[in-house]
Order: structure tokens, then C-alpha cells, then sequence
């Protein structure tokens, strides 16, 4: 949740930014999220090892060929936690951005479309979320089922919806006071066509950079949520969590705690080489 | 954020407004989610509560029953919803359950040392941050240019806690300058300070260059540099008041870092604040506390953004949000 | 706004020493990194002045004292009290009391001020309810005690935290600790609650000679144990308690450290709820006793192969622990066996079943013990090869008694110090009592162990394990008496496990090169650090 709130709409001035050819960094960026998509999306299936199963007489085994990041303090098999680990956090990292980002871009459109009292009450609903940083919500709510799933994904998306209403009402009202829309809308277009044609296509660069850090934060609080104590109950193997677990070994086995941290080095590394020069 | 044109009290009374708004919404959301938390979390709460009081040997039903008729536990949770907020109108907070303790004592000590941390986190973030930005600014494309970019995505692809870690096996471990947690009275600021810092710095610092950037490519600037001027007489005059419009809405973004990782850095470093105090809270299920704790965070962060929508205001008469 | 924010760097610590322990005055001379302060660093909090709440700690830094003090062995020492006798019914303790004493404040230690705060221990949350005390009353300069029935641990009792003695002036007028004003050889020179507390040395201790040089004394609470670790690592902790091994292994190897171990007499044990329907049977608790693998978690986890719990009671623990007892081994096949015998069939997914219902438990444990979580992740993967579904949740040290009282536990990973009271037989009252215990056996129905546990208690010196200074010697048929039904008890809790033993206690404390002569107290009552020297 680091960068939650990171544009404003000043960043619509520059509406006529079309798209650039993705320059030697966007390329590598892609490229390190494809290989960790893939891994987390066939990790677990080629791996083939249950994360669950420990060998106590294994402990902390240094990596060797067939276990290439060895064993943990249970015995059980790194490589297997960890691909399940990455499905796992970037999963619900996707859903709970996707889950925002829909309805907020819904919201959006729908206030910048209305106008009136529906935008200005829903504008201070979502002033009135944002009131509250992120990660307190999420703790909040973390707290009352410690250990379960929904909290992570309710908090997340709660949190993140509003930057995605923002930004889209925000670029929405500017665009539909544009000309191209009038005459759209003069020659009797109805609204679905509009926002195809005219809207989408200069809104979805900016909800994808939004989605970007959204992601990041939300592997972020869930890793912070594990620091704090009421993240996912064992067994579950998640980034964050594997993190925290591995934290105390990092003297006698740091590979232990620097693969996660590695990973999602290497994700955020990925979204943030993705954005244009002007990174905000 | 549309420009106006009204006058100056007006403009800042409707960011007062506004802000106001936001904290009476923070209190409310705060306040509903930790009633709901009383009612749901597993387990009687009134006879935690009660052996919060009295201890676990104490405790008899009849205690756990005179905590649940006091706090109006077993009413329809309608009615005693509205008891809560009108308690918390009348900001009483309420008494600890792992302290006994009243809440609202509790937290103004917990605050002095919060907000120093804060502050000095700022100032470090403030300090190191736009500084190195503008100056990579000046010759983009550059060495300086390049390696903040590298160092910048790096700390902002490092979790908080982990940077307080190397931060500590650095500085204290190897070097052994620094305190490596506690509450000392000289140095024990200095690290967890650092690494809230060091992540802020990291995006405003790159926040700083694309403005210097844009401002270095401008006309006036241009224009500055043909009347005679040497590039830091222009610098000075016309260009940094340009580059800290954008820093300083950005410092109201950086907030919500600063807030949350005010939380995960005094856990680790051992740093008796609210954050502290909030993790302590949500551990051992006070409910009390993590209303008290969480409510003056997040007073707090609207009162820095107020704070920082006001700077916005001023340095830009234009009054670009 | 730099401006302001740049007044921040102004030394504004002189508010640092915070002083909200009461009326205890600025620690302005207190500087920590100053070279003659010994810091002392470990997770416990301070919750509160009252000592039944966090006592415990003033005692450890050496604060307060009690009437009575244990040596390593477990025996009785003068310390308040020079001498003690019981009548002849074992009815009427007399305790008497040391003269010329004197608390922090000046005052004398009088019989009354000492009656008065025993008579507050009594009415409050505390180990004395355990002795049936009728009243407690002065008569020449002794401190008489009256009991509704034998009981030989009383002494034992009075060496406890929550019975220390303070001084008048530490309480108001409601009878609440305002301040902590006690007899040791150091006292409170700051508190700032929850986290830490300064001392100072008491230049008018009048009592056990003192060898140590440490003049001042700071007790920091850090809750992670990586930032203990740290501490210690960067010189800036003299002593450090509750290390994980892993941090262990690091400090053998730090130039600044050097550690010191001894056996406790705890053990981390699943308390279970005998009184569940599918605890009930004792086959199914066998099971879960045959599944865990006590050697591969004390290896793995504690770094020590030797602490796997054969028994519940550790080998330090002389006259309870049974050499003689059938250890407890790890069986899976017989586990499977015997849950199969008790109508437990597996089920598709490996979780048994019995009439339709899985066979779902959960376990509660909680992290201000850092290994706990970790032996709990470890014991619900065994379970689950067994085919029993475990769920961890993972809360704090009070969820607990919470959930035994309320009767919702069904399962719980403890650490139980049976030195709490250094003679065990209290700590196993409270423990497996007529009722069970908060920490102990929770529904299970047995009347043998509380009867030979009352019988141990009023039966006179002879049946505890540490004889009193000052009375007749035991029989020998009264020792043997001692001895078979201590044998028993253990018998009895090996064989229907109301609670299951996993791992045996080793404490580690680390110790700065600046300071020597360091060792550890088995009962946890005191760090010595008037024994301490400087290098």
C-alpha cells in the first residue's frame, strides 16, 4: 500500500500522451512477470511436492540438486511452499485489485456520467474510506477473524476501490465535456458506444498503472499482516507470512527469507518497471 | 479539485471543511468496526473483560454479568450501537482491558513518542529525498540520475521491516553507532526514523526529478537563464517553488506510508508509540485500546494532509490539489 | 513547514524519561548507553504495579523481596523470615521475622506492615487461596498464619511473587499500588510503563551480603526476539532471556555474548479438554500421544535432542521425575491402531470419520513464547497423518484460561513452569485439582491424583520434595510414603494423558563480556544482579 494514492487528477493534463513502443526496461518488466506468472500458475504442478509434508530430520537441509532451495525449519520442502506461496499471494493480490478496480471504475463512469447529488454523495463516501490508511482497515478487520482469508481480500479491496473511482471520475468529466463526445452524443450514440469508443481507450492506461501499485501494496500488507500476527493460520504457505516464519534463520540459512523476499523483489520490480519515464 | 477563484480564508475554510468531515468519518468508521469486533470476536467478551479487570482468579459470573449489563452487551446491538457512539462522543475511550487502565491515559503517552518519530521521519525523508532529486534533475540521463533510479526502485520493492533489519545489522551489529531499539534518550530515534525515511525519500526523491525535469524544459526557466541569470540564481528564484508544488502534494500521499509503516517500525524496533501500542492491542484483543489507537492514527493522518493541503495552498496560488 | 518539522531535532529527550509509573522521580541522571548501567532485556511487559499482575518482574530485578527465599535445589532460605515452625497439627505456622530491615522509603519493617500486606495478598488474586488460610495475625514480633487443614507447601507459598512484601506507602488509600517501595538491594529509580524500569542500589540493604559491583539496573521489554538478539549482538544488552535457537546458534558465534543455560523445570505440553466427545476416550488421546515426534521437534526446533518429553516432568525435577516410568514414544501405526479401534475410520481425504463426523479439533497456543506457534505448526501436520484435522490459532497467553473456563478449548499448546511454586505439589494442585486447572487437566474425571495431591499437601514435611530448614527430621517410612505416591501421580498422568508432554525446557540467557558471574535462577525468581561484576 505504498503508493495507494498516486496520482491526481493533474496527470489528466497530459491526455494526449498516446502510446509509446515499450522501451528496453517495459520489455524487461514483462518479461519478469510472465516467467513469475508462470511460475506461480505451474509452479505447483511441476514441483509436485506436498508444501504441507514435513521431515523434522531434514531441518533447515542446505539446497542440493534435487531440492533446490532445500528444506525449512519443519522439514518441509521450500520449493513446494514456495510455489505455492506465489499462486496463493498473487492470487489474492489479482482478485482483490480486480474486485476493486470493476466496481470503482463502474462508480466512476456512473458519477462522472450522472452528475448532480449521486456524484457528490458518492464522492464523499469514497473521501470518507480514504479517511482511514489502508493497512489500519485491513488490521481492523483482520482482527476480528485472525487467521481466515476474507479480511485480507475485504480490507485490500475496500481500501483500494476509491483511488480507481477517483481517477476514473476525475478523467471521465473531463472527457465528456470533450468535444469528440458531444458530437457522439449529439448524433445520437448511446452511452455503452461512448464509453467504448471514446472513454476506455484513454482511461484504461491509467487504471493499469493504478492496478500496478495496487497489486504491489496488497503483497505488501499481506506480508505486513503476517509481521503483525494475524496473518493466515499455518499451514498455509504465503509469501508474506514465509517471510516473517523465516525471519529468526536468517544467520544460518538466508535463503531461507531471501527467496520470498526475492520473488516479490522481483514481482514489484517487474510493475514498477512497467510504468512510462514518468514513474509517480 | 476544479481551480477557484474565491478568495483566499474561502479557499482554505473548504479544505478545513472537508478535512473536518474526514475526521468525523475516520471516528465513525473507527468507532462501528471495533463495536462489531466486541459482539463477533470468539468468545465472551465480558468475561475477558472482566478478567482484564480482576485477573483470571478473580473473575466470578457475577463480575462477567455487572461488565455486561455496564457495557450493555446483551441489548438489541441497535440501541447499544448508539451508546457507543455517543460514548465516544463524549470521547471517553474507555479503560483497558489488559491494563486497566483508561484508554485516553494511555494514549497521550503513547502520542509524545509517535509524533516525534514522525516528525523526524519527515524532516530525514524531506532532507534526502528532493534534495537528491532535484539535483539528479539537473542532468537527467546522468550517473546521479541512474543510480537513484536503481536505489529508489529498490528500497520501494523492500517491505519496511526488512530495510529496519539490514538497517540494524549495519549500523548497529557491524558498525555498532547506533542503538538497535529500545527508548533510549540519545540515539534509539535515529534508525527506525531512518527506515521510514529512507522509504519515502525513495518516491519523492523521484518525484522531485520529474518535476525539476519538467520545470528545466519550461520557458520561463529558459527565459531565466537568457535575462543573465546563472543556473542557481534561476534555480532559486524561478524553479523551486515549481518543483515543490508536486513534492508537497505528493508528501500527502506519502503519508499513508508514513502512517502505516509507523506501525510495522515500532514493532520492530521496539518503539513505545501508537503503532506499538495498536499491535500490542490487536494481539491481545483489547478492544478498548485498538479503538483508542487506531481513531488517533487515523485523526492523525488527516491532520498531516490537512496540513499539507494547506502548504499546497499556499505555495501555489493556483491551487493545483 | 521545514522549518517546524526541523525544530523536531531539537533534543526533546529530556521528556523521554516519561515517567508514568507514579511518583517516582525523573531518571535525569539516567543515561543508558552510560558504561555502569546493566541493561537487562526480555518480552515480558509490565501490566501493572499491583504484584499479582506483573510482580514478578520487580522481584526478578530485585526490587522486592519475600518472606522466604529457595536456593537452586528448591530449598528453603531465611530472608524476611529467619525462622519458621508449624504446630504439631499442622494447623498454625509461626514465621519470624528478621529485625533491623528496612524498606527504600526509611521506614522500618515492622510485624505490622508486614501482617498488612500479607493480609492484602490473601484477599486478592494470589497463591495463598491454595493453603485454606483462616487468618493471619501478629503475636511478638511472628507472623502467625491459622489454616483450615494441614498444609505442608505453605513455606513455599510465601516465597512467592504475589506475596512480596511492600511498604505502607506503597498503596492509597483504596488499598492500590501506587508505587513500588520494597526491601531489596536495589530500588525503582524510574517506571515507564509497559516497557521499561530503572534501578539503583539501596545503600541501606540490611541484609544477605552483596558481592556484585552493579550499581544501576535498567529492564527493557522488547517483544521480537530478532531485536533481542540484536541487542545483545550490538553490546547494547548486558543480559537477554527468552532467546529462539536460532538466535542461539548466532550468539555462539558473536565475540560480544556469551551464554549461559540450565534446565527448567517446564514443560511445553497439549493441555486437552477430556471432557470433548471425541477426547474423551483415552485411546483417542494415546493416539495423539503416539503421534508426536518429541526427539524431531526438540531437535529441529529446540536445537537440543535431549529435550524431548518422556514424561511430564523433566529430569531436573528430582523425586517427580520417574527414570523408571514407560516413556512415551512416537507410533504412528499404533496411533492409526488405536483411533481405528475407537470407531475412527479414515475417511477420503485421510481425515477420520465416526457417524458422519470428521474428526476436527483445534489448538490453541500463542506467541509470547516464540517456540509455541512453531511446535504447533509441527504437531498439526503429525496429526494430520494420523487423520486428524488440526486447526492453529494462534492467539495471546489469556485465550487459554478463557477458553477453559468457558469450556470452548478443545486443544492447547502450554508451557507450564512446575517451579512456580518452588515445591511442585502447589503448582500441581492448581493444576490437577478436583476441578483441573487454568494451565492443568480440563474434565477429566479422575479422583486418585487430586486425592493423592491433597494427601501430599496436608501430609506433613515428609511428603514434599524439598525438606523445611526447621523441623523434625522425616520418617523413613514417611519419605517412602513421599516417594510411591509422587511415583503414582506421574503413573497416572503418563497413562491417561490428560495432558501430553511434547518438549522439555532449557533456558538460555545471554550475557554481555562486560559483566560476570551470571547465572540462572531454575525457579525464574531473581536475574542476580547483585551477584554480578564487572569485568
Amino acid at each position: 500500500m505504498t503508493t495507494m494514492h498516486s496520482l491526481s487528477s493533474d496527470d489528466f493534463l497530459d491526455l494526449a500522451s498516446a502510446r509509446r513502443r515499450p522501451n528496453r526496461a517495459q520489455l524487461a518488466g514483462i518479461l519478469l512477470l510472465v516467467v513469475i506468472a508462470l511460475f506461480a500458475l505451474f509452479g505447483p504442478w511441476l514441483v509436485d511436492i506436498d508444501p504441507a509434508r514435513q521431515q523434522l530430520e531434514r531441518f533447515l537441509e542446505a539446497p542440493s540438486l534435487a531440492h533446490p532451495l532445500g528444506f525449512d525449519q519443519l522439514g518441509r520442502s521450500m520449493l513446494a511452499r514456495l510455489a505455492h506461496g506465489t499462486q496463493l499471494s498473487l492470487a489474492l493480490a489479482l482478485v482483490s485489485v480486480l474486485s476493486a478496480a470493476l466496481p470503482g471504475t463502474l462508480l466512476g463512469l456512473l458519477a462522472a456520467w450522472r452528475g448532480g447529488w449521486f456524484e457528490r454523495v458518492l464522492a464523499a463516501i469514497a473521501d470518507a474510506v480514504l479517511a482511514l490508511p489502508g493497512l489500519l482497515l485491513v488490521l481492523l478487520l483482520a482482527a476480528f477473524a485472525p487467521g481466515g482469508f476474507w479480511p485480507l481480500y475485504v480490507g485490500i479491496s475496500l481500501a483500494l476501490w476509491v483511488e480507481y473511482f477517483r481517477v476514473v471520475r476525475a478523467a471521465s468529466r473531463i472527457l465528456l465535456a470533450s468535444p469528440h463526445v458531444e458530437a457522439a452524443r449529439l448524433l445520437g450514440f448511446g452511452p455503452v458506444h461512448i464509453v467504448r469508443r471514446h472513454l476506455l481507450p484513454e482511461l484504461l492506461p491509467r487504471l493499469f498503472t493504478l492496478m500496478r501499485f495496487g497489486f504491489a501494496g496488497a503483497v505488501l500488507a499481506m506480508s505486513a499482516l503476517g509481521f503483525v500476527g494475524v496473518g493466515l493460520q499455518p499451514p498455509t504457505p504465503e509469501l508474506g507470512v514465509m517471510m516473517i516464519e523465516m525471519l529468526p534463520y536468517y544467520g544460518e540459512a538466508p535463503w531461507l527469507v531471501g527467496a520470498p523476499v526475492l520473488l516479490l523483489f522481483l514481482t514489484l520490480l517487474g510493475l514498477l518497471l512497467l510504468s512510462p519515464e514518468r514513474d509517480a | 479539485m476544479t481551480t477557484s477563484t474565491v478568495p483566499a480564508w474561502g479557499r482554505y475554510g473548504r479544505l478545513l471543511a472537508q478535512r473536518l468531515l474526514q475526521a468525523a468519518l475516520v471516528a465513525l468508521l473507527v468507532g462501528t468496526l471495533c463495536f462489531f469486533m466486541t459482539r463477533m470476536l470468539p468468545g465472551d467478551m465480558a468475561y475477558r473483560i472482566a478478567a482484564g479487570r480482576y485477573g483470571y482468579d478473580m473473575v466470578t459470573s457475577a463480575a462477567a454479568d455487572a461488565v455486561r449489563l455496564e457495557l450493555g452487551l446483551d441489548r438489541p446491538w441497535l440501541a447499544a450501537l448508539g451508546d457507543w457512539w455517543g460514548r465516544l462522543l463524549r470521547l471517553d475511550l474507555g479503560v483497558s482491558q489488559v491494563t486497566a487502565q483508561p484508554v485516553a491515559r494511555e494514549i497521550a503517552w503513547q502520542l509524545g513518542p509517535t509524533l516525534r518519530l514522525s516528525l523526524l521521519a519527515m524532516t530525514f525523508s524531506l532532507l534526502i529525498g528532493p534534495t537528491l532529486g532535484v539535483l539528479a534533475g539537473l542532468k537527467p540521463g546522468g550517473l546521479l540520475d541512474r543510480a537513484t533510479l536503481a536505489v529508489s526502485t529498490v528500497l520501494r520493492a523492500l517491505p519496511s521491516f526488512l530495510l529496519g533489519l539490514v538497517l540494524v545489522l549495519v549500523f548497529s551489529v557491524k558498525l555498532g553507532v547506533l542503538p538497535a531499539a529500545g527508548h533510549d534518550d540519545h540515539g534509539s530515534i535515529m534508525l527506525p526514523a531512518l527506515t521510514l525515511a529512507l522509504g519515502m525519500a525513495a518516491v519523492s526523491c523521484r518525484v522531485a526529478r520529474d518535476a525539476m525535469v519538467q520545470v528545466r524544459g519550461s520557458a520561463y526557466f529558459a527565459f531565466a537563464l537568457t535575462k543573465g541569470l546563472n543556473l542557481r540564481q534561476a534555480l532559486l528564484r524561478h524553479g523551486l517553488r515549481n518543483v515543490a508544488a508536486p513534492v508537497v502534494a505528493y508528501l500527502g500521499v506519502q503519508l499513508v506510508y508514513l502512517v502505516e509503516g509507523v506501525v510495522l517500525v515500532e514493532t520492530i524496533f521496539a518503539w513505545p508509540g501508537i503503532g506499538h501500542a495498536l499491535v500490542h492491542a490487536i494481539f491481545g484483543r483489547d478492544v478498548p485500546m485498538i479503538q483508542g489507537t487506531a481513531l488517533v492514527l487515523g485523526l492523525m493522518f488527516v491532520l498531516f494532509n490537512a496540513l499539507v493541503d494547506a502548504a499546497c495552498a499556499f505555495i501555489d496560488p493556483r491551487r493545483r490539489a | 513547514m521545514l522549518a517546524a518539522a526541523g525544530a523536531s531535532l531539537l533534543p526533546w529527550h529530556p521528556a523521554g524519561a516519561d515517567d508514568r509509573g507514579g511518583a517516582h522521580t525523573h531518571a535525569s541522571e539516567f543515561t543508558a548507553t552510560a558504561a555502569d548501567v546493566l541493561t537487562v532485556v526480555g518480552p515480558w511487559e509490565m501490566t501493572g504495579l499491583d504484584p499479582s499482575r506483573s510482580g514478578y518482574m520487580f522481584q526478578r530485578m530485585e526490587v522486592v523481596e519475600t518472606l522466604l527465599d529457595v536456593n537452586d535445589r528448591g530449598r528453603l532460605q531465611p530472608r524476611l523470615a529467619t525462622a519458621w515452625q508449624v504446630s504439631g497439627d499442622g494447623l498454625e505456622w509461626r514465621f519470624t521475622l528478621r529485625g533491623n530491615r528496612r524498606y527504600h522509603d526509611g521506614t522500618p519493617v515492622t510485624p505490622d506492615s508486614v501482617l498488612a500486606c500479607l493480609r492484602r495478598a490473601h484477599a486478592r488474586p494470589g497463591v495463598l487461596g491454595l493453603a485454606g488460610v483462616q487468618g493471619i495475625t501478629q503475636e511478638r514480633g511472628a507472623i502467625v498464619f491459622r489454616l483450615q487443614r494441614p498444609f505442608a507447601p505453605l513455606p513455599w507459598l510465601l516465597a512467592h511473587y504475589s506475596v512480596q512484601i511492600l511498604a505502607p506507602a506503597s498503596f492509597d488509600a483504596r488499598g492500590n499500588v501506587v508505587r513500588i517501595v520494597g526491601t531489596g538491594p536495589f530500588r525503582i529509580a524510574s517506571i515507564s510503563l509497559p516497557q521499561q524500569f530503572d534501578v539503583v542500589r539501596f545503600d541501606g540493604y540490611g541484609g544477605l551480603a552483596i558481592p556484585g559491583r552493579v550499581r544501576r539496573a535498567r529492564y527493557i521489554s522488547v517483544a521480537r526476539s530478532e531485536t533481542r538478539t540484536l541487542l545483545v549482538q550490538s553490546g547494547q544488552a548486558d543480559l537477554a532471556f527468552s532467546l529462539d535457537p536460532p538466535s542461539i546458534r548466532a550468539l555462539q558465534r558473536s565475540p560480544k555474548a556469551a551464554l549461559v543455560t540450565a534446565m527448567l523445570p517446564r514443560t511445553t505440553f497439549i493441555k486437552l479438554n477430556s471432557g470433548h466427545p471425541f477426547l474423551a476416550d483415552v485411546r483417542v488421546r494415546r493416539a495423539i500421544a503416539l503421534c508426536v515426534e518429541r526427539q524431531g521437534i526438540a531437535r529441529a526446533l529446540l536445537r537440543d535432542a535431549d529435550l524431548g518429553a518422556t514424561q511430564l516432568f523433566p529430569p531436573s525435577m528430582t523425586g517427580w521425575h520417574d527414570p523408571l516410568l514407560s516413556p512415551l514414544r512416537t507410533d504412528p501405526q499404533e496411533a492409526r491402531r488405536l483411533l481405528g479401534d475407537a470407531g475412527w475410520q479414515p475417511g477420503r481425504d485421510g481425515i477420520r470419520l465416526r457417524n458422519g463426523q470428521r474428526l476436527e479439533l483445534t489448538l490453541a497456543t500463542f506467541v509470547d513464547r516464540p517456540e509455541l506457534p512453531v511446535i504447533a505448526a509441527a504437531l498439526q501436520e503429525e496429526m494430520r497423518q494420523i487423520g486428524i484435522a488440526v486447526r492453529v490459532v494462534i492467539g495471546n497467553s489469556s485465550d487459554i484460561p478463557a477458553g477453559h473456563r468457558s469450556g470452548s478449548l478443545q486443544m492447547g499448546l502450554v508451557a507450564r513452569n512446575f517451579g512456580n511454586v518452588p515445591d511442585p505439589v502447589a503448582t500441581l494442585l492448581q493444576d490437577f485439582g478436583p476441578d483441573g486447572g487454568d494451565w492443568g487437566a480440563m474434565g477429566w474425571r479422575n479422583g486418585e491424583v487430586p486425592a493423592l495431591l491433597a494427601r501430599m499437601a496436608s501430609g506433613g514435611p515428609a511428603a514434599s520434595t524439598a525438606p523445611a530448614a526447621s523441623t523434625a527430621s522425616p520418617s523413613a517410612a514417611g519419605l517412602a510414603a513421599g516417594r510411591a505416591d509422587r511415583a503414582r501421580v506421574a503413573a497416572v498422568l503418563q497413562s491417561e494423558l490428560p495432558v501430553i508432554p511434547v518438549v522439555w525446557y532449557r533456558q538460555v540467557c545471554a550475557t554481555s563480556r562486560r559483566i560476570a558471574g551470571a547465572s540462572i535462577d531454575p525457579f525464574e525468581r531473581s536475574y542476580r544482579i547483585s551477584h554480578l561484576q564487572w569485568t
